[in-house]
């Protein structure tokens, strides 16, 4: 791929006419992508380092940070549709790194009607935005953090936390009231059937934080150390382990649901939710749809061959580069491996070019445009050709 | 544990060519890697998915036991799931194929896999290692641990053969000169007094093939 053309659009800049030099952002950011210079003060970004978690540009005093995905605007403009959309009044802001189904949302806050609002972390909000919902009539926040140890993006949660009882008292101060906008954590797990397992041993080779254990004849987990990347679930020889909220049979609804919607030629994308960061309007368009996932890890090579069952053309995965994978660095590795075999078993049967499997970072959001954009194309030959 | 790999897809379409009701039968027991339910059910859907494009209807099932080398286990647990199925595809060894094809008779059992040692899974490098060749006349004693009937290429019993260079194997590079590994194990241990013994052939009579052990 012609990475020059690809990699002109960058997620994040730092526009230095603004930048007061404070640091907020050098001493906030997870990844060290920002640091003051120390001859020159000057405050520089080091795009190769970023993995665009949205910390700095949702606590820079001075507006000098701007970024692609989900910035003060669009967030405000997705609001404005949804609030008609749902026809509610409360929100309810989520990571979606630790979000449960919507009935599980509905029990942590005790509401049954709300705007949805999914952000990969919430240390990326800016306060900017909860403050213009209250102005647009929106009622109640609530917000849905992942753990503070569980965050993808180390800070991200911790600095939200503070962001908002910040705003909380800020918001006191202003007559609207205690805790308008109310935080809570969570954390998704996997779930073992233990009457299932054959005490194989894949799950305490392969869990990226030796959360596996082999104890009285079965897999047992230690769920604090668990951090929910259903690389185990994936490999599982036995169907013995689930991963909440991207539950097996779940996936599967998704994918004839989704497959029932488009039209031909199918394209069906699984991605890592922390490779590829949707806009908040993402617009596919009826040949393509997305599936997200915690890692691509969770991708699972049955729900790959039950896609070209249900009538999708063309299969495409979207990764984390290796050393950026969220997972120690693990997950993605081996959701290559697996597609790769996967791949060559359905060249066997004349389907090999219908799965293509890509790493890709959100830095540069062109990067997995033009892969899309070339693996449809070739469906779409394909499927003119007469196909299969 | 015995080490297997999937047959091509072709062969597995030629062998079920009279067939169109089939059981894709796993084994949850020794085979690595693992070829339990997932591998069962990921096989017949590439299969379904094959058939198609080949014009074909197959009707697949799809089952696993905890071990298909277990007669009883497969006339008590597979036998009442084999109604209206024509041929099992089964994913264990060779062992669990001829188990299968003795115990359900009236149909036709075909493999799956083509079965190749019993070894170690070296995880880590994602291998598997043969090193046990079922003599009958186990030697481990006094090789420090390392078989060289099964991890020699030549299963000499006195080596190392003059063929060893930097401690590989003549024979293939890639692979450990087992008694190399033998001399350093046994040098560790302190015991390389074992090598100035003369062995003489092995008693090829300890298991007379086909092997059979009445408990």
């Amino acid at each position: 791929m012609n990475t020059s053309v690809t990699q002109q659009t960058v997620a994040v800049t730092l526009n230095e006419e603004y930048c007061s030099r404070c640091s907020i952002c050098s001493s906030l950011c997870p990844f060290e992508a920002i640091k003051k210079e120390p001859e020159t003060g000057k405050i520089v970004l080091e795009i190769e380092k970023c993995q665009v978690c949205g910390l700095c540009y949702s606590t820079c005093p001075a507006t000098a940070i701007s970024s692609v995905y989900y910035d003060t605007d669009s967030l405000t403009g997705y609001l404005k549709r949804a609030k008609q959309e749902y026809e509610s009044d409360i929100l309810v802001i989520m990571c979606k790194g630790s979000s449960p189904d919507f009935e599980g949302v509905e029990k942590l806050f005790g509401v049954s009607k709300f705007i949805p609002l999914f952000v990969p972390c919430i240390g990326r909000m800016p306060e900017e935005v909860l403050l213009r919902a209250l102005t647009m009539g929106i009622r109640g926040i609530h917000v849905l953090a992942c753990d503070e140890d569980y965050c993808r993006f180390d800070k991200g949660s911790a600095v939200a936390g503070r962001k908002i009882l910040a705003l909380n008292l800020l918001l006191e101060q202003l007559g609207y009231g205690t805790e308008v906008i109310t935080l809570k954590r969570n954390s998704l797990k996997v779930k073992v059937d233990k009457d299932k397992c054959i005490t194989c041993g894949n799950c305490v080779f392969y869990c990226p934080y030796h959360a596996a254990k082999l104890e009285n004849g079965a897999a047992s987990f230690d769920l604090d150390l668990c951090r929910g990347c259903g690389l185990c679930v994936a490999l599982c020889p036995a169907f013995a382990l689930e991963l909440e909220n991207w539950e097996k049979e779940r996936i599967s609804t998704l994918i004839s649901k989704l497959s029932l919607e488009m039209e031909k030629p199918k394209v069906l994308i699984f991605r890592c939710q922390w490779a590829v960061l949707p806009p908040v309007d993402e617009d596919f368009g009826s040949h393509v749809r997305a599936i997200d996932l915690p890692c691509a890890a969770r991708v699972d090579m049955l729900h790959i061959l039950e896609a070209f069952q249900n009538g999708i053309d063309g299969v495409l995965i979207a990764a984390c580069h290796e050393e950026e994978c969220k997972q120690e660095k693990k997950g993605s590795k081996e959701a290559q491996h697996q597609v790769m075999v996967l791949k060559e078993r359905l060249s066997q049967i004349g389907l090999g070019d219908r799965l293509h499997f890509c790493f890709v970072a959100p830095r540069y959001p062109g990067v997995f445009t033009a892969e899309l954009e070339q693996f449809t194309e070739g469906i779409g030959a394909d499927f003119l050709k007469g196909g299969r | 544990m015995i080490v297997t790999v999937q047959k091509s897809l072709d062969e597995i379409f030629d062998s079920l060519s009279p067939y169109t009701s089939v059981l894709i039968a796993g084994c949850d027991g020794c085979t690595q890697p693992p070829r339990g339910l997932r591998e069962a059910e990921a096989l017949s859907r590439l299969l379904e998915l094959g058939a198609r494009s080949r014009g074909k209807k197959l009707d697949f099932k799809v089952t696993t036991l905890p071990k298909q080398c277990d007669s009883y286990l497969v006339a008590d647990m597979l036998e009442p799931q084999t109604d209206a199925v024509e041929a099992i595809l089964s994913l264990a060894c060779g062992v669990g194929v001829q188990t299968l094809t003795q115990v359900l008779p009236d149909l036709v059992t075909l493999p799956a896999q083509n079965t190749l040692f019993m070894g170690m899974e070296a995880r880590e490098g994602g291998t598997f290692e043969e090193n046990c060749a079922a003599c009958g006349d186990c030697i481990l004693a006094l090789t420090g641990g390392i078989c060289p009937i099964a991890r020699c290429a030549k299963g000499l019993l006195n080596g190392a053969c003059g063929g060893s260079s930097d401690d590989k194997c003549e024979q293939d590079p890639q692979k450990d000169c087992a008694w190399c590994l033998i001399y350093k194990r046994l040098q560790k241990l302190d015991r390389l007094d074992i090598l100035r013994e003369f062995r003489p052939p092995r008693n090829f009579r300890a298991v007379a093939r086909p092997g059979r052990l009445k408990q």
